[in-house]
């Protein structure tokens, strides 16, 4: 009757399978062909040797729905050990983002909006970065956008932070052991490439969705692969000629990180530091569908209740988010590229 | 300085082996077994970079190592420092073989006995020329008003006075080598090693670095190991000369002597496209003095003039001899045709395999 009879007829696996064919809850495709009238009659001509019709042919088979069943399964069995290690060891991000939250919203504007326009101009140096920044906040400030505005801020500090906290060693650790870095790149791509909203499933179950800090490991590991990358790469890249002066006269591999690697690094370990701001700011409209506040609130609602100007102006004010942390970087990025040009 | 060769050699190189790639242990019973080169690179795969090196480095000499692109020059001065680990062999600075120090014995032999200048300067762009010149001293974390003082005082002395709060990539490129000088310097190590430290200059600076670097010797007297591919400046250079061809040493000695008796065709190549007369010395040359002067000389001229100032002198006269003086005392006597001859490589070759044996 199925296609695949004759592969467990001809093997002898028939009485594996038992006899009774299969019942349990019929699948989604069968539901859908009887609904069609077709009663499955009509077979495809070769079908693929898929678990599903593999299952036709044999119960002992499982069926793919049930194979998912079993990684949901085995991730809740899992789930609670791996509480009990994660839920400590990650409950600090929550502080932070707590406290920064707290910071940011508490503090008046009279006062951080000066001291952020100072810090702008202090890693910056640049006039008219400080002038656009001035002038997106108090745009922000005119709109009433400033208070989600900063809670936005607060949330792409906290995480960038972490980030190059950690991203950075382990760029280095990367640059000194090439079967780190062969076991890192493959990690790194999955990272980067897995759909955000894949990170957030696993997330959820794991932590509460009230906690700040579900939103901020979504972020971090997100946003955290660049600086890594770059810092490894910004090391190898040293020129050799150098390190191999280090070398000659006796520096100790101490001496040699922090006076010739890391310093000869920085550019790209900056660029690397630009691209996780960028990519923090743009995970946070997704992590606004777990609890994270700020803009991307504001833009889930232009969705979710078709309100178009409050999701466009909502968006813009991302945007002009994005153009500021990533012109004041680059500026902060051009002012040491000028002192390490050597060519 | 004691210049008899007799004394110990500062760097003493014995039997040094260096063979690239994945299993060059053993590949050594091959070597010691007569494969060649060419042979080991195309049944065993590896690259013999140095085969049977026995060098004698003197204190207060500058000992050039020349040789072509590939002749395995800059192999043989990182051996020196262990910045490339040597496959087989002995290197003895101070009768202490560096082969055998541990992690922390070759660090302080860096720090302390070695310094070393290279072909492309090799300065931290982020730092200064005086924090570039300091390096040394700050590595051995000595007093920062020491490094200071050590590095302006090596600076000024290089000529580059006033420029101690540039950047290296504002400098030309010979002042980059001065400060790499002037860092080798500050380190005030006995050795200081040159990888073709001139190499990538113009040729006007690089004389000008060749006579800093003669002058800073007459001073200082250390001992240099000088790598270069310009037989020029090794015959300008070299207190001890020595001729490195596919890894091996094919000549080595005074270059004078290297340069009137070349070896094989090799070196014989290679010096004849150079303008003897002003290389070559009238100690050289000339003919040791017997019993009493000659009666018929035309004037006294000094055992260190270069021919080109004798022939200068002579008015270009052939028939013209001289007597040879050296600390005001006579030792020989010099005839223009020997000096003639002297001139013509493959004559002057000959001449002397004659009058050797």
């Amino acid at each position: 009757m199925a296609f695949y009879d004759w592969v467990f007829d001809s093997t002898g696996l028939r009485s594996w399978c038992g006899e009774n064919t299969q019942d349990g809850p019929a699948t989604m495709a069968e539901l859908l062909a009887k609904a069609r009238g077709e009663g499955g009659g009509e077979r495809e001509l070769f079908p693929f040797p898929s678990l599903d019709n593999l299952h036709e042919a044999c119960a002992e088979i499982p069926r793919t729905r049930e194979m998912t069943a079993g990684v949901e399964n085995a991730f809740l069995s899992a789930k609670d050990a791996m509480q009990y290690v994660l839920d400590p060891l990650t409950q600090p991000l929550s502080w932070f983002l707590e406290g920064a939250l707290y910071i940011f919203t508490t503090v008046p504007w009279f006062v951080l909006v000066p001291l952020l326009v100072f810090i702008v101009w202090f890693v910056s140096r640049s006039f008219a970065v400080t002038v656009f920044v001035t002038a997106t906040f108090l745009l922000l400030g005119a709109i009433d956008h400033l208070e989600v505005a900063m809670q936005t801020l607060s949330i792409i500090f906290v995480c960038t932070g972490l980030s190059v906290l950690f991203g950075v060693p382990i760029g280095i650790a990367m640059s000194k052991s090439n079967a780190l870095q062969r076991f890192m790149i493959p990690v790194l791509d999955l990272l980067q490439t897995l759909p955000s909203f894949v990170y957030l499933i696993p997330l959820i179950f794991l932590f509460s969705i009230t906690e700040p800090k579900l939103y901020g490991i979504a972020i971090i590991l997100y946003a955290i692969v660049p600086v890594i990358r770059l810092t490894d790469l910004g090391i190898r890249l040293v020129d050799q000629d150098v390190i191999e002066a280090a070398n000659a006269f006796g520096m100790n591999g101490r001496q040699k990180l922090f006076g010739v690697e890391i310093p000869l690094a920085l550019p790209n370990i900056m660029a690397g530091v630009n691209q996780t701001i960028m990519m923090s700011l743009s995970m946070v409209v997704i992590a606004s569908l777990v609890s994270a506040p700020g803009l991307g609130v504001l833009v889930l609602r232009g969705i979710r209740n078709l309100e178009l100007g409050v999701g466009l102006v909502a968006g813009l004010g991302i945007v002009l988010l994005a153009i500021m942390l990533d012109r004041t970087s680059k500026a902060a990025l051009a002012r040491i590229n000028v002192t390490h040009d050597s060519h | 300085m004691n210049n008899s060769h007799d004394s110990m050699p500062k760097i003493r190189i014995r039997g040094l082996y260096k063979v690239f790639g994945s299993q060059s242990e053993n590949m050594l019973p091959h070597i010691y077994n007569g494969v060649g080169k060419a042979e080991l690179l195309s049944e065993h795969n590896h690259v013999l970079g140095l085969q049977d090196i026995n060098v004698d480095m003197q204190v207060g000499e500058i000992t050039v190592v020349m040789g072509l692109s590939g002749s395995g020059k800059s192999t043989l001065i990182r051996h020196l420092n262990r910045l490339i680990e040597p496959t087989a062999g002995e290197i003895l600075v101070d009768g202490e073989d560096v082969m055998k120090l541990s992690k922390d014995g070759l660090r302080q032999l860096r720090m302390l006995k070695m310094s070393m200048v290279f072909q492309k300067f090799a300065l931290l762009p982020h730092r200064t020329v005086l924090q570039n010149t300091a390096l040394p001293l700050k590595v051995r974390a000595e007093d920062e008003e020491l490094q200071k003082t050590e590095a302006c005082r090596w600076l000024a002395r290089v000529g580059l006075e006033g420029f101690e709060d540039n950047y290296p990539h504002q400098l030309s490129g010979g002042m980059q080598q001065r400060v790499g000088i002037a860092r080798a310097l500050t380190s005030n190590s006995d050795i200081m090693l040159m990888d073709e430290a001139f190499s990538a200059l113009d040729p006007l600076i690089r004389t000008d670095m060749q006579d800093l670097l003669l002058e800073l010797q007459l001073e200082l007297k250390k001992t240099i190991v000088f790598i270069t591919h310009d037989l020029d400046e090794a015959l300008k250079l070299a207190d001890h000369l020595v001729i490195l061809k596919d890894g091996e040493v094919v000549q080595q000695g005074e270059p004078q002597n290297i340069l009137l008796n070349p070896a094989d065709p090799y070196i014989e190549d290679f010096v004849s496209d150079i303008n003897r007369a002003r290389v070559l010395k009238v100690r050289s040359i000339m003919t040791p003095l017997e019993g009493t002067l000659p009666a018929d000389a035309h004037g006294h001229i000094q055992a260190d003039d270069t021919l080109e100032s004798v022939i200068a002198h002579s008015d270009g006269d052939t028939a013209h001899s001289y007597i040879v003086m050296k600390d005001d005392k006579p030792i020989g006597t010099l005839n223009m045709t020997d000096l003639v001859k002297a001139l013509v490589p493959r004559i002057a070759s000959k001449e002397r395999e004659t009058s050797v044996i």
